[in-house]
């Protein structure tokens, strides 16, 4: 196998090699067509579906195959980028891929790194020496406030208190909070995606 | 239709005028419900940190606070939808919790580098200067809406600004790509202009702490509704002084006049001061009939445009200096 055939994924059996790992971009399935009705028939009740913005699709035989750019957040089918439907056994057979699956499923690696970054970057960043740390000075606070019953104020760093973003280093937690949602959002996608284009062609046929 | 001396509406619809926007519809419970929740919240929010303890009245309250009511602003997207075509879908979600997240995490990082704050505080090293500490000693209201008011009054002019400027305006156009308003649509947009936008004074002032935790609660009870998909009643009062989901919608629509308008963040009033707010909204939103940007295209638009335009000017010049033979 030379090193250009593994690194596009099509070894001699390559396509059934990609296969180990493209059901995370595609949704495959069928749905069962009532008895007696024609490939053709079955397409044309599908076919609006593909009269969208940035839709283009063919029929040929018992198959459609459509592919999408730049298609609107409306368009029903907008998760897809392309992919076959093919009637064959009665059945509707459907392939399709989308870029949104698999960039959900990468994005917690992006995340993670950029959790990572941060770690980096704050040890690069280490101020030189530990300043002596500061007598918390007294805060003033309007005789209004105080009127009014509003807590005295607190300066930063006495007993805990916090300051307020400012000059806050950056933490990595929101790296791994995202990385950890992105990966939730994947398996949710990949099950929920399936299911209502599922739902969807299976209501297209029926009308 | 005429609004002032322009034309709005003449390449795609809008709605122009508070008699002529829908309102909610139900029973005296539901209208009540989306009548009062803005300023109730608004209120509410603002008397929270008013009077909360110092140990909860803290950074990490107003995180937690915020990701709260962003969750429950996406549960009344679900209950009550302003447009059935605005709903959010998985694959809309995730684009805008992408944008969310370099927003937390690698933008954050960069700004500590070179965001405002860090500028400023760089410049007031170098020139020996103290913060502007009259500020703290203003009643916590005051100093509140006024860290509040100057970022709004800055953000207005840089909008504006990217609006008329063709520089700055490749880097906002991606924002305007978006073809539906939902919670974290304000997120979406190239990292260059979240950096400018972002671009702030507030660093050469000194404030209490519960003040900016305060000015962070106008932000977030006003300037989180530009982008929602929520339908409400809002209060006379509330739309003349606040940017509405009206205001930005029509922001956002495809009528290039209509965009020239409301550019204010959180204080429309600050565009009925300049002649530049219009009351109306806008179902039908993008640019180029609406095309939708992918995340790829978003990123790269803004370099990819630019050059494009500098070659046809550049070549432009070129053929034009060159007499036809």
């Amino acid at each position: 196998m030379s090193g250009l055939a593994l690194a596009r994924g099509r070894a001699p059996g390559g396509e059934a090699n990609l296969r180990w790992i493209d059901w995370i971009w595609h949704v495959r399935g069928a749905v069962t067509l009532e008895p007696g009705m024609s490939a053709a028939e079955a397409l044309d009740r599908l076919e609006p579906l593909f009269r969208e913005r940035g839709t283009r699709y063919e029929r040929g035989g018992d198959a459609l195959s459509f592919r999408k750019k730049d298609q609107p957040a409306q368009d029903r089918m907008a998760v897809f980028d392309s992919g076959t439907l093919r009637v064959e056994g009665g059945a509707l057979r459907y392939d399709l891929a989308s870029r949104m699956l698999l960039a959900c499923f990468l994005a917690p690696l992006l995340f993670l790194a950029f959790a990572q970054a941060t770690v980096v970057v704050g040890a690069w960043h280490q101020p030189a020496a530990e300043a002596p740390a500061a007598k918390p000075k007294a805060l003033p606070m309007n005789p209004i406030d105080k009127a009014l019953g509003a807590p005295e104020p607190e300066a930063p760093g006495k007993n805990g208190a916090e300051g307020i973003g400012r000059g806050k280093k950056p933490s990595h937690t929101p790296g791994y909070v995202f990385a950890g949602m992105f990966a939730v959002l994947y398996l949710v996608g990949r099950v929920l995606e399936a299911r209502m284009v599922r739902a969807l062609f299976v209501r297209k046929l029926a009308a | 239709m005429r609004v002032g001396k322009r034309i709005i509406g003449a390449q795609a619809p809008v709605t122009i005028g508070w008699e002529n926007i829908p309102r909610v519809e139900g029973g005296p419970v539901k209208r009540a419900f989306f009548t009062w929740f803005q300023p109730t919240v608004l209120l509410g929010l603002l008397a929270f940190w008013y009077y909360a303890p110092n140990s909860i009245a803290k950074a990490s309250t107003a995180i937690g606070i915020g990701i709260g009511f962003k969750v429950l602003l996406l549960g009344l997207e679900w209950v009550n939808p302003r447009f059935a075509s605005w709903r959010l879908t998985w694959k809309e979600l995730v684009t805008d919790l992408f944008y969310v997240g370099l927003g937390y995490t690698i933008l954050r990082l960069v700004d500590s580098f070179i965001g405002s704050d860090a500028l400023i505080k760089a410049l007031m090293a170098q020139m020996h200067w103290e913060k502007l500490a009259w500020f703290t000693g203003l009643p916590l209201l005051v100093q509140a809406f006024l860290i509040s008011f100057l970022f709004d009054f800055g953000q207005y002019w840089m909008h504006r600004g990217m609006h008329n400027w063709y520089p700055l305006w490749l880097t906002h156009s991606v924002h305007h790509y978006i073809t539906q308003l939902n919670i974290n649509k304000g997120a979406v947009g190239n990292p260059v202009e979240l950096f400018l936008i972002g671009l702030g004074v507030g660093g050469f002032f000194d404030f209490l702490p519960r003040a900016a935790l305060m000015a962070g609660a106008f932000g977030l009870a006003i300037g989180t509704y530009q982008h929602i998909n929520v339908r409400f009643n809002s209060p006379r009062w509330w739309r003349f002084l606040f940017n509405t989901t009206e205001h930005h919608s029509l922001h956002h629509s495809q009528d290039y006049e209509a965009t020239r308008s409301n550019y204010a963040g959180s204080y429309i009033f600050i565009d009925r001061m300049f002649g530049t707010c219009v009351d109306g909204e806008a179902e039908l939103l993008g640019m180029e009939e609406g095309r939708r940007m992918s995340i790829r295209e978003q990123m790269s638009f803004p370099f990819t445009e630019g050059w494009r335009t500098m070659k046809e000017r550049l070549g432009g010049r070129t053929a034009s200096a060159v007499p036809a033979e």
